[in-house]
Parts: C-alpha cells; structure tokens; sequence
C-alpha cells in the first residue's frame, strides 16, 4: 500500500499550524503556496490574540464569556459549539505560542502584557508590538522549517493550486489530490493525497483595493466552489474602520490604535478646515465616545464602519469635506505609543509622511475580512445544555469552566471538513467561528485553532476513514490525468489568446479587474441596497462576458504572470457573484451585511446559513439553519444611546 | 520598539518635495525572460496617481506594456505581496540601491515631469524573470542556522519561559527580519551562487546570523546554540564578514545586523575556546 | 589548499586575525617609533652632539638605534623568521579571502563599505610595499633603487636617504617616484593596521553595541593618527636628510666608538 500523504494548500498562520500539527502526527505533509510561506499575508494581521488569561480571570472574565462575545459581535450568525471550543482552547494556544518562542510584549515583572480590543471590556489581547500576525506565523514558519529540514514537511513554493482532484465514490465524493502549477515553469502537474486542507486565507482582491495582500484573490476557494464545494456566507464581508487611503492598497491601521487609546472624532462645525491641532476639544465631535458610552472607541468593527461612513457620506461632516475621520494619538506619551504600537505607525509615516504620534491620522474604512468562506462540518462536543442561556452577563460567573472537548469533540472526522470527504478549510477561507463579524484579534486564534484541533481530525481521517484502504497512491491516474487536461486546457486558451501590447479596454484582464473592484466596492461593502445589488448584478454578467474574450498581452510559457492573474480573474468573477447573491437574498441587517432597505435583524427567518452552491456554471443559494443550541440572540446595541446616525437609505458610495 | 523610537521631540518629519501632479515619470527597467536568455532593457513612461509607489506603476505598466518608442512588448514580471513593507517580497534595486518596492514613492524618487527611475532585480539571486528572483539560498541559510526553538510539539503543556520586557523588545527587533535579502543585496561579500550544493561554503549573510543570535538568546532556543555555533564558525560563517557593515545601512526593519553579528562573534569565540579545552 | 583551508578554517581565520595585531602590529608601532626618531630623536641628548643643530641629533639618534638593533644577532633573527612567517601567511591568507568578495561602494558608498574596499587595497598595495621595502634596504636588492647605494645599519640615515633620494647628492625623478611610493605604502599600511584592529575586535566579539563599536572605532582612529604621524615623520626626516651630513654624523659616532679624534675620522671614512 502507498504511505499515507496530505497536502496543505496556503502557508499562512491556518496552513502551517495545520502542517507542523499533522507532520507532528507522522503523516508527511507536501505544503502549497503562491509566495514562500513566509511572506503569507498572515504577516499583515497587527493587533494581536485574545485569549482568556489569569488578569482577566481574576476580575471575572472566562473562555465562556470570550466565546459570548464572540457570538454577540457575530451576530448570532455563527454555529455556536466550535466557537466555544476555539475559546477554550485559545488560552493553550498563547501558551504554545509562547514556548515557540514569540516576542509577546511583557509587563515589568516579565508576564505577557495584555491590550483592549473590540467587543470586549476586558483586557484580554495579547500582543507582540503592531505586528502580531508576523511575529506568529514566523514562529510557525520556524517550527515548519524545522519539520521541512527533517523531511517531514515538502514546500512547494511559488505553486499555485488550480483545482481539487475529486473522486466520486459509492460513499460519496473524495478528495484526493489536487492539480497545480509552478509559476515559474509553468509546469502543471497532478499530486495525490489522502486528504486536502485548504488554508488560503480571504478574497480582497475581489475589491480591488483593500487591506488585503496581493496575492489574496480567493480564487483557490472560488476553485473548490466551482468544483462543487459549498460556500457559505459569502455576503459578510468586514469592512474595517480604519485604514489608510492609497494608490495600490488600503493600508491597515490597526484596531490596537483604538485599544491603546486612539480616538476617533471630526470636527463638529461643517467645513471647519482649520488644522487638527487648531480645534480646541470642545469644537471635536468624538462620535464614538459619546454614541457608544460603554465601549467607545473600541465598538465592533462593523459598527464602528458605518459610524464613520455615516459621518462621512450621509452628514458631511468628513474632514476637508473628503471620506476621512480623524484617528487621533496624539494624547499619548510618544515613547508608550512606539512601544507599543511602533509597527503601525511607522506604516503611516512611511506611506503618508506624516508622525501619528504629534498628527492625528486621516483614516477611512476598507475591506478587510471574509467572515464568509467553504463551508464546513462539525461533531458537536460535551456541553449541550437543555436550552440555550440568555446572554452572559459580563464578568459573572460562567455556567461551565473550559475544557477540551465542550464545544468540538476533538478529532472526530467531520471537523473542519467541507461537504466533500477528505477536502478540509481552515482559517479565513472556512466560514466558522465568526458569523456576521469579526471581533479583532479572533482571526490569528481561529486560524491558529483550526491548524492544531481540526489537525487531529485530518490525521485521524487519513488513518481511520477512506483512505485507510484505499491510499490516494493506489488509485487509478485517470480521474489525476482528467483534471490536469482540464487544466491545461485554461492555459492554453489563454496563451492563444497573447499578443504583445495592451489589449483594448473592453478584453484587458487588468481593467476588467479594476472594473470588477470598482463596482464590488461600491455595491457589496458597508451600505447595501436591493436597487444597487440588482446593478450590480448586471454589471458582473457583463464583466464575466467581457472575460470569456479577454487576450493577454504575454503568451510566454515561463513564469507568466499575467495568465496567471487573468485565469484567477475568472474565479474572482464566480466568488463576485456568489457575494452579491447573497447580499441581495438576505433581506435583513446582520453585522457587516447592512441593507437599507432592511436595516433590522430579522432572525425568523435569516438566523441561519447562506450556503452557495456552484453547479453546471450558476450559483444557486439556500439558508440553512445554525447551531444556536448555547446562547440566545439578543439585540446587538453595544449600548448605543441613539440611533440618530445610523446611516439613512443613501446609495451606497464608494468605500475608498 | 522601532529605532526612530528616540526622537521625543515635537517636531515633525521633514516635508517630502512637492511632487509635480499630473507628470509623466520614465521607468527604466531591467528585463530577462528567463535565466539564461539574454538581458535588455526598456523604458516605460507613466502618469503616476498621487500617492503612487514603484508597484501601483508597475501594475499600470502590466496593464499596457508599451515602451516610450511605442514598441509593444510583455508586461514587467515581478515579486510582491503585502505592499506594506512587512512580508519583503518586493525586494529590487532601485536607482541602484536595494529596498522594497511598495514603499518607495513616486513622488520623492521622481516628483518633476520626466523624471526617470531605474529597476533592477538583485543581483546575489538568480533572476527567475525580470524583477522577480529566486531567494531560496536565503531560506536554506535558516535551515542551516537551525532557526526555531525546538519545543516538544504542539501539546499543551504550559506557558514558555518568562522574560524581562527589554529582553523581549531586543528579541522583538530581531524576529522582524521578513528575509527580504537587503543586507545580502548590499553586503560586498555576500556573491551570487547558484548552485546549492556551494551554499554550505558561501557566506551565510548578516540575516541568518541575527537569527541564529535571535534563537540563541530564548532560554529554550540556546538548546541549539552549539550546534549554530558550529555551522557558523565554519566556512561561510562569522569569520567570513568582512564589517562592511551595508546591511545595517540597508535593512529596512533597522535590526541591528551588526550586534548580531559581533555577538555571534563573541559566542564563537568562547565557543571554539571552550570546545578546545573540554574536548 | 582549499580543503586544508575548509577543515581549519575557524582557526585560520583567527589566526589570521591575530598576526595582523601580534607580531605584526606590534612590530609596526615599534619599527615607526624608531624610524620616526631621525626627527624626534633630536629632541632627545646626544652625548657629543651637544652643540649640534637639533637635525644632525636625530639623525645620530636615529644611528645608534639602529645600530643597537641591528647588532642584536640572535634576538634579531628571531624576530625577522617569525615577521616574515607571519606576514607570509597573513599576507597569503588576506589575498585568498579578500578575492572572496566583490567591491560595491558605486552603489553603497557609505564609509564603512569604503573602509571595506581600502582594507583590501591597501593589503594587496602594502604587501608589495613591504616586499620592496625589505628587498632594497634589507637584503640588498640594489637594483631596485636606481640611484641609490646599498642600506647598511653602520650608515642608516645617509643610506636611507640616498634610497629614498635616488642618489647621494639630491632628489632625482626617481626619488619622487620612490618616495610617492614610501608615502602612499606606509599611509595604506598604517590604515590597514588601525582598521584591522577595529574590525577584529568585532570578529573576537569584544565590541558588541553600536555604541562600543563607535568608542573603539575612536580609540583606533587615534592610534592610527599616532601611527600615521609617526610613519610621515619617518618619511619625511629621511628625506630631509642630506646624505653628505648624515654620512659625517654616522662616522662621527663610529669613531667616537673606536675612540679617534673626529677629524681623523672622516678622513678615514672617506676612503
């Protein structure tokens, strides 16, 4: 019999967790990524974890109420047993983390230091300066160079995966390998495995310009969907409040700008373009603060974002009269703020010329975040209570201490696993854990989480399920050979299509990208409207129209770049309308999907799961229901005093 | 924790020039289709958004690769990710002088009409095409440099070792290297080697020493220090810089190369010392 | 070479590292100070001499140092095998590594990449600088100085002087030449020294921070001022001396040894 093997697409934070877990579990593991894993996007992620930890716990926090937060700035949108597993694991995780030898900022005494973070009135982020996610997935990098130096892990750098190998199979489809090319020879080839994990992170591009690298185009997600993997909730999308406006991107400033005390404000006067320094406090409308009482500043990111697009669009009361707020620092002592936040701010310096530290910063929301992604399955745990509980109350006593196994039963097959057998996603490209929205600070745990419990189904699948009688090395290569035809095909249609110089603007795959971002921005992100939606759906038909005849400029059978970009274009276009699918369908405002023709929460009849379907080239959708067996759903105010700005029913208006 | 943490002075950064809007800015770029295949160069002209860096001008130039003589040719390949100067892929030498891409602004390389900006790939690396090289060299020196703390798997099994926040912070400037290749771009004794089977012997560079520093200073990384001590005491190793000290004039994260390097130095020392007494 | 070089390459490196300071270095600051006392040995009483203009006391300062050591038999040979085994390997080693880099300072031309580059410059330049130096002064290689008359330690100041003069009688175009030769060798020599010595406590890891680097960076840079001036008063007090009175004071000061009168020493001496 063939020796066992399993392939991880993505090596960002979900993808090497879930490789140093499973090469730990003595499976070898063959590790794909588009860059060297290293230079992941995981390395954007700034502000830190959260986990419970002993501060906290002495003034009343718990892994229950962390996993209550979660909920609630979900809004009761996500299945409720794996988030109560991935809290009560999050502390075991700092701890590891830990050990692997993270930088975590210390306190004086030398325990890790702890900041606020959205959603939360506790502390309970821990951090390593403005550039967590970096210092994280090196760790995880480093414990994967140590497994590759021994042979146990294969990178496969610069190889691009194209499409999953599926089986069917009397019990049902199975993924057994996947097809993919090296970008640099352009060389497509089949590989087998006994079980897939895809790790590839989210679909900024699809918007053009957000706070996403360049590389984060979903299309390896919009591959599987096309190849009959389901998606889910593809229309939460997270727009985070603050990023800083650019050319290329929409660079990041970190929600820890906010926890470290960063204020938000405008001037209250219309027009008023005296300098920020000039204003004196009394002429400052910090509408956070005195909207949100309680949490200020720091309310979750999808308010916070249509807080400051309703300052902007709806009121006018922008700064220069442009789409912009202040974020101000400049209260805080200069050498605490380069301690502590020194990564970011040295991005907006670099970018934008100018010292956050003595100059309040211009910030504007971008895309950030896919809450929604694969879907996938779960085997609940131990904690099944006979009816879900109201809402916890913050910092009292939670009904269960944490332990391993209430919300997820641990290793059990199903974990993780998209709706083909053995075909797994992990971190942002899954859709658990985070429902309507991201709480900050929660996407490097889930990604983390995933990579080392749903690890232990992967191994346990491999060793267990189909594959324990019949290894992927055994099969047949014609369902391998199909795929790679299949494959090939795509490239060959577009380098027939080369000719050097510009294509014209109606068939060039960089201004139909442009055009696609444009339009995704301006319909799909922080205010939907049916009218908009209905557009946007016609200008997506046209697009992919556009597409079919598109010509590259370069037919080069080496390192081709440009058929690479126009080949995910297509796959951009599938997951494009899968979002504005389910933006239109949901007829309800849920966390980061607000409709203003249907600005209430409607959990009758939307509580529940948006699954898209890919089948035969269209996208069908149906809801599905959730697990909400814990916590009950209860308004998600934040404690706002009023509801004055919330935004009117305007068009929506371009994000960026 | 960055070195411009000094400055608490209230003042404010020097203006940067007022860049022409609306100019046309040349770019002279580089180009090889491959290794092996001959090199050429050509020049592009381009009207750069406000705000522009070298890639949102590259992504233009990918969208309508047409010389200034109107020559139509294939888009510029090239490496990036982020565009936030922190995964380092965008590495390239830039009017001569190795830095990343995205952070480097049109409007204070070139803010007047007809400014011209050259574009090279590395030249240590072997070029895959055009601005886009292969660095595999540099993250074979990690593996050789045993770079990671060898805990004893993912089991849980309590926190790490505490350490006083100014160990942390040092450790922290440290584990920012994102491996760009900079401080081996600029170092004059750092050579391009293609062929991995001299890598051992090739000098190692001014990255792989501060992280072997790096891993050496974690209470449960120094398991591993004789054993970095012994591949970096070699050929290839400490004694083969020469103290240029480039890397640290250009290393764009302003980790203190050279103190890595001088402790490694240190630590070899006492390594080889103690080894020749104990045996 | 390249495999004995590969096994013992840590020790070589050090070693390397080493000789440049001990013997080399050392012999550099001693070798100067004594050279350089044909202008500050004036400074110093001569017995004799009293009366003689502060010139003519250092060039018999400078006589009778060298004689001193010149006359030093065993001690002397000791100290030549082991600065010439020392200077060989050094010298051999310094050219194997210094080609194992490629110069950069058109694109970096920041002043420690200089240093880089003139540390090499000057080892390959000064190594040819010693080998001539030795070869014409010490082992008699007169054809390597047109002009000039063979160095003895018995007439170390006339004989210096007519090597570096080009003749016994003044400053010809090859003097020049010479000369610009001495200058330029001495100056990359003593560079060459003072840097090592800043770099090398890098590569022993005795100055770690920024901060250490840059204090002894000073200290170096100061020796090496000292050394410098040292090495151009060397040079430039041999070539002020003329060789007629240089050859008077040498045997003035032999034959105050032997005990004759003065006058009938140069009357000896002259033929």
């Amino acid at each position: 019999m063939a020796q066992h093997r399993v392939i991880v697409v993505g090596g960002g934070l979900a993808g090497l967790a879930a490789s140093a877990r499973i090469a730990e579990a003595g499976l070898p593991v063959d590790l794909f990524s588009v860059v060297p894993v290293k230079r992941s996007h995981s390395v954007c992620a700034q502000g830190g974890i959260n986990a419970c930890n002993e501060v906290a716990r002495q003034q009343g926090y718990s892994e229950y109420e962390h996993f209550d937060e979660t909920i609630y700035g979900g809004d009761f949108l996500a299945d409720q047993h794996p988030v109560l597993e991935m809290a009560n694991w999050a502390p075991r995780i700092i701890d590891l983390l830990d050990r692997m030898g993270v930088p975590f900022n210390r306190t004086s005494e030398g325990y890790r230091d702890l900041r606020l973070f959205g959603g939360s009135l506790f502390k309970r982020t821990h951090f390593s300066g403005a550039t967590t996610g970096q210092q994280l997935i090196y760790a995880l990098d480093e414990q994967v160079r140590r497994y590759e130096s021994e042979g146990q892990v294969t990178k496969h750098e610069f190889w691009e995966f194209l499409w999953p190998v599926i089986e069917d199979t009397a019990q049902g489809q199975r993924c057994v390998g996947i097809v993919a090319q090296d970008m640099r020879t352009m060389q497509v080839r089949a590989f087998r495995a006994d079980a897939v994990v895809m790790a590839t992170g989210g679909c900024g591009l699809v918007f053009g310009k957000s706070t996403n690298s360049i590389i984060c185009t979903g299309a390896a997600a919009a591959r599987c969907f096309r190849a009959g993997v389901w998606y889910a909730n593809p229309e939460m999308i997270q727009v985070h409040p603050t990023a800083i406006p650019g050319a290329d991107k929409l660079r990041l400033m970190s929600e820890s700008a906010r926890g470290e005390g960063g204020r938000v404000w405008v001037p209250r006067k219309k027009g008023d373009n005296r300098p920020p320094r000039d204003i004196p406090e009394g002429e400052r409308y910090y509408f956070l603060e005195e909207r949100f009482p309680a949490y200020g500043n720091i309310v979750p990111r999808d308010i916070a974002t249509r807080e400051i697009f309703g300052i902007c669009v709806n009121d006018g009361l922008g700064v220069n009269g442009e789409n912009q707020v202040y974020l101000d620092l400049t209260h805080k002592d200069p050498e605490y703020l380069t301690k502590k936040l020194g990564g970011i701010l040295e991005i907006y310096e670099k970018f934008v010329g100018v010292d956050p530290r003595f100059e309040p910063m211009k910030i504007f929301p971008a895309v950030h975040y896919s809450m929604g992604g694969l879907w996938t399955s779960f085997t609940k745990g131990s904690y099944n209570p006979e009816t879900p509980r109201t809402k916890h109350k913050s910092g009292t006593r939670p009904p269960i201490l944490a332990e391993v196994g209430q919300g997820m039963q641990l290793g059990a097959l199903n974990n993780a696993q998209t709706n083909i057998t053995g075909l797994y996603a992990f971190g942002e490209v899954s859709f658990a854990y985070h429902g309507a929205n991201r709480l900050g600070a929660n996407a490097l745990l889930s990604c983390i989480f995933d990579g080392l419990f749903c690890g232990v189904s992967v191994a346990n699948y491999v060793r267990d399920g189909a594959p324990a009688k019949a290894p992927a090395g055994d099969l047949a290569s014609a369902g391998y050979d199909r795929v790679v035809a299949q494959e090939q095909q795509k490239v060959k249609r577009w380098v027939d299509s080369a000719s050097a110089g510009a294509a014209e603007p109606r068939t060039n795959p960089y201004v139909i990208g442009k055009e696609l971002g444009d339009e995704m921005t301006a319909a799909c992100t922080v205010v939907r409207h049916q009218t908009r939606l209905a557009q946007c759906a016609g200008k997506l038909a046209e697009l992919r129209e556009r597409h079919d005849s598109a010509t590259l400029a370069d037919g080069a059978s080496w390192s081709n770049q440009a058929l690479g970009y126009a080949r995910a274009l297509s796959d951009m276009l599938v997951l494009a309308e899968a979002i504005a699918k389910g933006a239109t369908e949901r007829k309800e405002s849920r966390g980061a999907h607000y409709r203003t023709d249907f600005p209430e929460r409607d959990d009758a009849n939307f509580m529940k799961t948006t699954l898209a379907k890919h089948q035969g080239g269209t996208t069908s959708l149906e809801f599905i229901p959730i697990d909400a067996s814990l916590i009950l759903p209860t308004a998600r105010t934040y404690g706002k005093k009023d509801d004055k700005a919330t935004p009117k029913p305007a068009m929506a208006a371009s994000a960026s | 924790m960055s070195a411009t943490a000094s400055s608490s002075t209230h003042s404010r950064p020097v203006a940067r020039p007022e860049a022409k809007p609306g100019r046309t800015v040349r770019f002279r770029v580089k180009r090889c289709d491959g290794p092996g295949k001959p090199v050429r160069w050509e020049t592009f002209a381009v009207k750069p958004e406000p705000g522009a860096n070298i890639i949102s001008c590259l992504q233009q130039i990918a969208a309508s690769p047409v010389t200034v003589d109107g020559q139509k040719t294939t888009p510029v390949a090239w490496d990036s990710g982020c565009l936030e100067e922190v995964c380092g892929a965008c590495t390239m030498v830039i009017n001569g002088k190795t830095r990343q891409s995205c952070s480097c602004l049109i409007d204070e390389y070139a803010p007047n009409e007809g400014d011209e900006i050259t574009l090279e790939p590395m030249s240590k690396f072997p070029v895959v095409r055009d601005l886009w090289v292969d660095r595999a060299r540099l993250f074979d020196a990690l593996k050789r440099v045993k770079a990671w703390v060898p805990i004893d798997g993912t089991y849980s099994l309590g926190a790490g070792p505490r350490e006083s926040a100014e160990k942390s912070e040092s450790r922290y400037v440290m584990s920012t290297c994102m491996s760009c290749g900079c401080c081996l771009e600029a170092c004059p004794q750092y050579q391009l080697e293609e062929n991995p089977d001299k890598w051992p012997a090739s000098f190692i560079g001014a990255h792989a020493m501060n992280q072997a520093r790096l891993f050496n200073e974690h209470a449960t990384g120094a398991v591993l220090k004789g054993a970095r001590l012994d591949t970096l005491m070699g050929e290839g190793g400490v004694n083969d810089c020469g103290n240029a000290q480039n890397c640290v004039q250009v290393c764009p994260k302003h980790i203190p190369l050279t103190e890595s390097i001088a402790t490694i130095g240190r630590s070899v020392t006492i390594h080889a010392i103690a080894k020749w007494f104990r045996g | 070479m390249p495999s004995f070089i590969e096994k013992n390459h840590f020790l070589l490196r050090r070693l390397h590292s080493l000789t440049g300071i001990v013997p080399i270095g050392v012999f550099l600051i001693a070798h100067l100070l004594t050279n350089s006392s044909i202008i500050w040995g004036g400074g110093a009483l001569r017995e004799g001499f009293d009366g003689a203009p502060f010139k003519d006391r250092g060039v018999a300062y400078f006589q009778e140092e060298v004689a001193w050591i010149n006359t030093q038999v065993p001690h002397l040979l000791l100290i030549e095998v082991t600065l010439w085994v020392s200077l060989a390997f050094h010298a051999i080693l310094g050219v194997y590594y210094a080609r194992s880099g490629s110069a950069n300072t058109d694109r970096y031309p920041y002043q420690g990449n200089w240093r880089y580059r003139v540390q090499r410059l000057s080892g390959y330049l000064g190594f040819l600088f010693i080998f001539y130096h030795v070869a014409t002064l010490r082992w008699g290689w007169t054809f390597l100085i047109p002009g000039g008359t063979e160095w003895s330690f018995r007439y170390s100041a006339s004989t210096l002087a007519a090597a570096l003069h080009g003749s016994t009688t003044g400053l010809t175009t090859v003097g020049v030449v010479v000369s610009l030769f001495y200058f330029a060798g001495v100056s990359l020599l003593v560079f060459h020294f003072a840097n090592g010595l800043w770099t090398a406590a890098i590569t022993w890891g005795l100055t770690i921070s920024k901060a250490a680097q840059r204090r002894w960076g000073y200290v170096c840079a100061g020796l090496g001022a000292a050394l410098m001036l040292m090495a151009w008063m060397s040079l430039f007090g041999a070539l002020a001396v003329k060789h007629d009175d240089a050859r008077r004071i040498e045997s003035q000061l032999h034959h105050k040894a032997a005990g004759l009168a003065p006058k009938a020493a140069e009357i000896a001496d002259t033929n």
